[in-house]
């Protein structure tokens, strides 16, 4: 908490102290670089935290900056003109929301084409704002109004600048350090396994991008007042691309990336534009070496010469917080697949699978490899649709539904190749589990929610030869594989789930792990109970585990029964013997 | 006037095609979006301008133009695009720098006026009378065959099979004998060539100057997108849809309506049907 | 290193800063397989890619009959006669079945494997990503058969496949080294690598803690290992 007030307080009396030091012009200049910083920032976070990289946040701001010249030019009263401002900034988020949302529903891969799709509307606007002279003065542009209240735009408009950009800075960097922060950066880092978390990512990317519309729109509205005139080039191809510029070189991954980039690229410029013939040629040979060399841009290597005096790695353990229930954990009920059926292109995966599993207790679910065991999983998690039959869990259809969906009826999934967030902590990682079928809307905005920890996940932790513990503070990326096998599962069974579905748990771990898994998934289900469904292929493991054996080949259940019946059936005998590690 | 439009329906199609070709390559393949490749038939274009600088014949002009842009394309790749293979945002930004790169030391030499290349094949040929410029005929007819033998070609040999690999998993590529560097450097340097042949055939026909790149970049890409990437198919829908769609409502309305419309069907495309009209199974 | 088809001294390499291997040392000679096994983490995977040419080596050699390959990129390595399946990112998920064999560049046909893996030969024209995980891991290990290679480096080839399938791997791998082929087998499964094996190799923390000959040794010595 001490360095976010700390920053944005350093922020502010640098800020206030250009006009003193450098007189009424300077500052003039700065506050129209601070502006398209504001814009910036929303690009960093939306491009650095999420992943995604908007390319034309010129259509918002420019937009903006065109509506509020109407708005300057029409309306004398100084409260109607703050309403119709506050009225651009929440249209412009709300427009973003509603696009990004719509976009990205229902795919989670369309990244690069949603940055072309805001290119595309961002070379519309320009489009207009040169033709439809009626309403935007084509070429020439709006002007000839003054700024609000009153304010002299060579003078104290800037200390209205400098609120607009400490106050956003204040913004973004608490949010960072909120729930929802970390919930935006996991996005980035493997939104499939967000999804089966629970989470709506699509809506989540959609607020994330209205976050930076919202800031495009307020550095637009301050545009306006500042230069007093507004033309095409601000709503279109060339801004939307300075931008990032700025961004990428003053870096993406901070918060006062853009302010520094933004300012320093601009005064740099209006110094040496003129008297530098080839500052162009300079300025695109840095922006393309700090793409290639730093990505994280100037603040990277800020932060970096900061860090080799203070640590800031401090790594106190704070008190974990117990949790409040999970409203994953119902009863579990029991599954039933009638005539279901799976294609893939022209391979049938599933067909025709009739089965109803016990409400309780371990199902081990064995086959060939290629029989639709981990497509059955999948059809249950909504990873493929049934393009024939029905799946019911108790009296619920719930085939052929988005993936987020599970975690409501209380369904949690582990994939055969460890799905976590690899970019991150052990402990961020258990943190986003935590938050799954348990956090509200308001949970996300409480820094408390981030020390969440059930009794059941710190027991799971302390198990002698879980070896997460040690390497907590460290990043997934640096585990091996193995590991990620106990981090997955000790974040799948967070949520206390009614249905476990577990993919391969063992797979890619020694005989001596292959018993510390072994040992804690039949621990979780002592305590828990509930229906789990495994799938596994070392006989050793089913004997030891299962309470029901299904044997599944060419997509349909060949038999089930208990562990000695399944030994002792002839049909299964001819097409799967098993054998142990 | 019907024979007219149709020609110059054509014509843009053709012209449309030889420089996505090379962003085909590059972007649909090995998945750079090379915001330079305008710039890359900008340099083509001016490859008249060097040759008459330099004081050598006419026919240098291929020698120039071939020369010229390989040494900048290897150059690229070397330096800067092999860094960025997987990582279509970065190389997204890498490559927008160098087309500024380009674009300004284009203007440091040349100058920003426009330059005026002469026809190299001058006269007029009457189809059903109206007379159509010889020049761009024998162009329509010429890419024909070129088409041709590139997608047999392309058809024939394992390497769409290799680049393919080559643009998934690298490493594994590597494991399987393919020599990565010297594939995906190929792989650039001609895209990067067709895109230069591409301006030194537009030159006559255009005003060549040093900002003429981004109209031609921001047509081809949005003809990928709308085509789909990776196939020939998609490459000749694409094409034909945003030459077809911007000539005929530029001929019909104004180029505004036609520039519009490009954006939005982009929109469209990009939004409900990412992978472009022709979808490979 | 003489009569021995690859060999590899004192070697060591990390990732970045953080060095895994501490110098290890092996060989396998021809037509024989070098079984290495240890916990999660221990740097088997880090050894194989070393081998491969992925990870540059910061200390050590690595021969390939009398070929220093120390310094040799992996496609180098790879036209030289040395293959590897890699324990993930093991086939071309957006290439066919067909596609990925292809790849192997060989002179070989692939229809007896089709009749020892019928499923592979019914997708050929499917995409890889289409299929299981398990049948992955047989198609990765098919196109390296297919590879006409002298050194093998197959890293967790039995991982989510089914018994019978592993038993017709063994088979195959047999089948290889009675032509004089050599394996590098990293597994988990320990009955697979006392089939196969005619030395083991046990790491711990990226070091040699155990090495010994096949008849000289049983599953307990390998198991004491595995619980260090």
């Amino acid at each position: 908490m001490v360095s976010i007030a700390g920053l944005s307080a350093a922020l502010l009396v640098t800020l206030l102290l250009v006009p003193e030091l450098f007189g009424d012009f300077a500052a003039y200049q700065t506050g129209l670089f601070l502006i398209y910083a504001i814009a910036g920032q929303g690009i960093g976070y939306l491009w650095g935290r999420t992943g995604v990289l908007p390319l034309g946040q010129a259509a918002f701001f420019g937009i903006s900056a065109y509506a509020s010249a109407h708005v300057l030019l029409s309306i004398q009263s100084i409260y109607l003109q703050i309403a119709c401002f506050c009225l651009i900034v929440l249209t412009a988020g709300l427009l973003a929301f509603l696009l990004a949302g719509t976009v990205f529903k229902g795919r989670s891969d369309s990244g690069p084409y949603f940055s072309l799709i805001t290119l595309a509307l961002a070379m519309i606007a320009e489009q207009i704002a040169g033709t439809a002279t009626d309403l935007t003065g084509g070429f020439n542009g709006l002007s000839g109004f003054a700024p609000i209240a009153g304010l002299d735009q060579f003078g104290n408009l800037y200390y209205l600048v400098v609120i607009a950009v400490v106050l956003s800075t204040l913004a973004l960097l608490t949010l960072e350090r909120l729930p929802a922060g970390l919930v935006a950066r996991s996005i980035a880092d493997n939104e499939p396994r967000l999804l089966l978390f629970g989470f709506k990512t699509h809506w989540i990317k959609g607020a994330a991008f209205a976050l930076s519309a919202t800031l495009a729109a307020v550095a637009g509205i301050l545009f306006a007042n500042h230069q007093g005139i507004v033309t095409p080039t601000s709503s279109g191809f060339l801004l939307s691309a300075n931008l990032v510029i700025w961004t990428a070189v003053g870096g993406r991954n901070h918060v006062l990336g853009p302010v520094i980039g933004a300012v320093g690229i601009g005064y740099l410029s209006s110094e040496l534009r003129d008297s530098v013939a080839y500052w162009e040629v300079i300025l695109a040979l840095v922006f393309i070496l700090v793409v290639l060399k730093v990505p994280g841009g100037i603040a990277e290597i800020v932060t970096g010469i900061f860090q080799r005096f203070y640590s800031f790695t401090s790594h106190t353990v704070s008190k974990s917080v117990l949790v409040p229930p999970s409203w994953q954990g119902k009863p579990a009920q029991s599954l039933s697949f009638t005539g279901s059926r799976v294609r893939a292109g022209s391979v049938t995966v599933l067909n025709g699978v009739e089965l109803v599993t016990p409400k309780q207790g371990v199902v081990c679910i064995i086959g060939p490899n290629g029989a639709g065991k981990t497509s059955l999983l999948n059809v249950i998690t909504g990873g493929l649709r049934l393009v024939e039959g029905e799946l019911h869990y108790g009296g619920q259809k719930i085939h052929n539904r988005p993936p987020y969906a599970a975690v409501k009826s209380g369904i949690a999934r582990k994939l055969q190749v460890p799905s976590v967030f690899s970019s991150m902590t052990v402990s961020e990682n258990l943190a986003i589990a935590m938050l799954a079928g348990r956090a509200g809307f308001t949970d996300f905005f409480k820094p408390s929610t981030l020390r969440w920890r059930s009794q059941r996940l710190s027991d799971l932790l302390a198990t002698p030869g879980i070896p997460l513990l040690d390497g907590i503070h460290h990043r997934v990326s640096e585990l091996p594989q193995g590991h990620r096998q106990f981090l997955e599962l000790a974040m799948t069974t967070a949520s206390a789930p009614g249905l476990l579905l577990l993919d391969e748990p063992c797979a890619g771990l020694s005989p001596a792990e292959t018993r510390h898994m072994t040992d804690v998934i039949s621990q979780f289900h002592e305590a828990n109970g509930g229906l789990i469904l495994l799938i596994e292929h070392d006989m050793s493991i089913v004997r030891a585990l299962a309470d029901h054996v299904i044997v599944m080949h060419q997509g349909a259940v060949l038999a089930e029964g208990s562990f000695d019946e399944i030994r002792a059936n002839e049909a299964v005998k001819s097409v799967y013997a098993g054998g142990t590690k | 006037m019907a024979t007219l439009l149709i020609l110059n329906i054509l014509w843009q199609v053709s012209v449309l095609a030889i420089v996505t070709i090379g962003l085909a390559v590059v972007f649909g393949q090995l998945r750079i979006m090379n915001m330079a490749h305008g710039e890359l038939v900008m340099i083509g274009a001016y490859a008249p301008v060097m040759t008459s600088l330099l004081g050598l014949p006419g026919y240098a002009n291929i020698v120039v133009c071939l020369v010229t842009v390989g040494l900048i394309a290897l150059l690229m790749e070397r330096l800067v695009i092999r860094h960025f293979y997987g990582r279509a945002f970065d190389s997204l930004l890498a490559t927008w720098g160098l087309s500024i790169l380009l674009r300004e030391t284009v203007e440091l030499i040349f100058g920003r006026g426009y330059q005026s290349v002469p026809q190299y094949v001058p006269g007029t040929f009457s189809i059903s009378g109206t007379d159509y410029p010889l020049y761009r005929l024998v162009v329509m007819a010429g890419i024909i065959p070129i088409f041709a033998g590139l997608y047999i070609w392309y058809r024939k040999s394992k390497i769409g099979v290799e680049i393919k690999a080559m643009v998934e998993n690298p490493s594994l590529a590597q494991a399987c004998g393919i020599n990565t560097s010297r594939l995906s450097a190929g792989c650039f340097i001609f895209g990067a060539l067709t895109a230069g042949v591409a301006g030194l055939l537009l030159a006559p026909t255009i005003r060549v100057e040093p900002m003429m790149g981004l109209d031609y970049l921001i047509r081809s890409f949005f003809s990928l997108v709308i085509g789909g990437l990776g196939s020939f198919e998609g490459l000749f829908i694409g094409v034909g849809i945003i030459a077809g769609a911007q000539s005929t409502l530029g001929a019909l309305f104004n180029q505004t309506y036609g520039y519009l419309f490009i954006l939005i069907l982009s929109i469209v495309f990009l939004w409900l049907r990412p992978d472009g009209i022709y979808r490979r199974s | 290193m003489t009569g021995s088809q690859l060999g590899f001294s004192e070697i060591k390499c990390g990732y970045g800063d953080t060095q895994i291997i501490h110098g290890i040392s092996g060989r396998v000679n021809a037509g024989e397989t070098l079984g290495v096994f240890g916990r999660n983490g221990v740097g088997k995977t880090t050894l194989a890619r070393t081998l491969v040419g992925e990870i540059p080596l910061s200390a050590g050699a690595v021969s390939l009959r009398n070929d220093d390959i120390g310094k040799q990129l992996p496609y180098e390595r790879r036209r030289m006669g040395l293959s590897y399946m890699p324990q993930t990112g093991l086939v071309f998920d957006n290439l066919t079945v067909r596609e990925n064999l292809s790849l192997a560049n060989s002179s070989l046909s692939p229809e007896t494997y089709f009749e020892i893996f019928p499923r592979l030969g019914e997708r050929l024209d499917q995409p890889a990503g289409s299929m299981s995980g398990g049948e992955r891991k047989i198609l990765s290990f098919v196109r390296v058969m297919l590879e006409e290679a002298q050194v093998i480096v197959l890293d967790e080839p039995s991982e989510g496949v089914q018994p019978e399938n592993i038993e017709c791997m063994q088979q195959c791998i047999l089948a290889r080294q009675s032509l004089g082929c050599s394996f590098i087998l990293i597994e988990q499964n320990l009955s697979m690598l006392m089939t196969l094996s005619s030395t083991l190799l046990g790491l711990e923390s990226g070091r040699v803690v155990f090495e010994s000959e096949r008849n000289t040794c049983d599953r307990s010595d390998l198991l004491s290992v595995l619980s260090l």
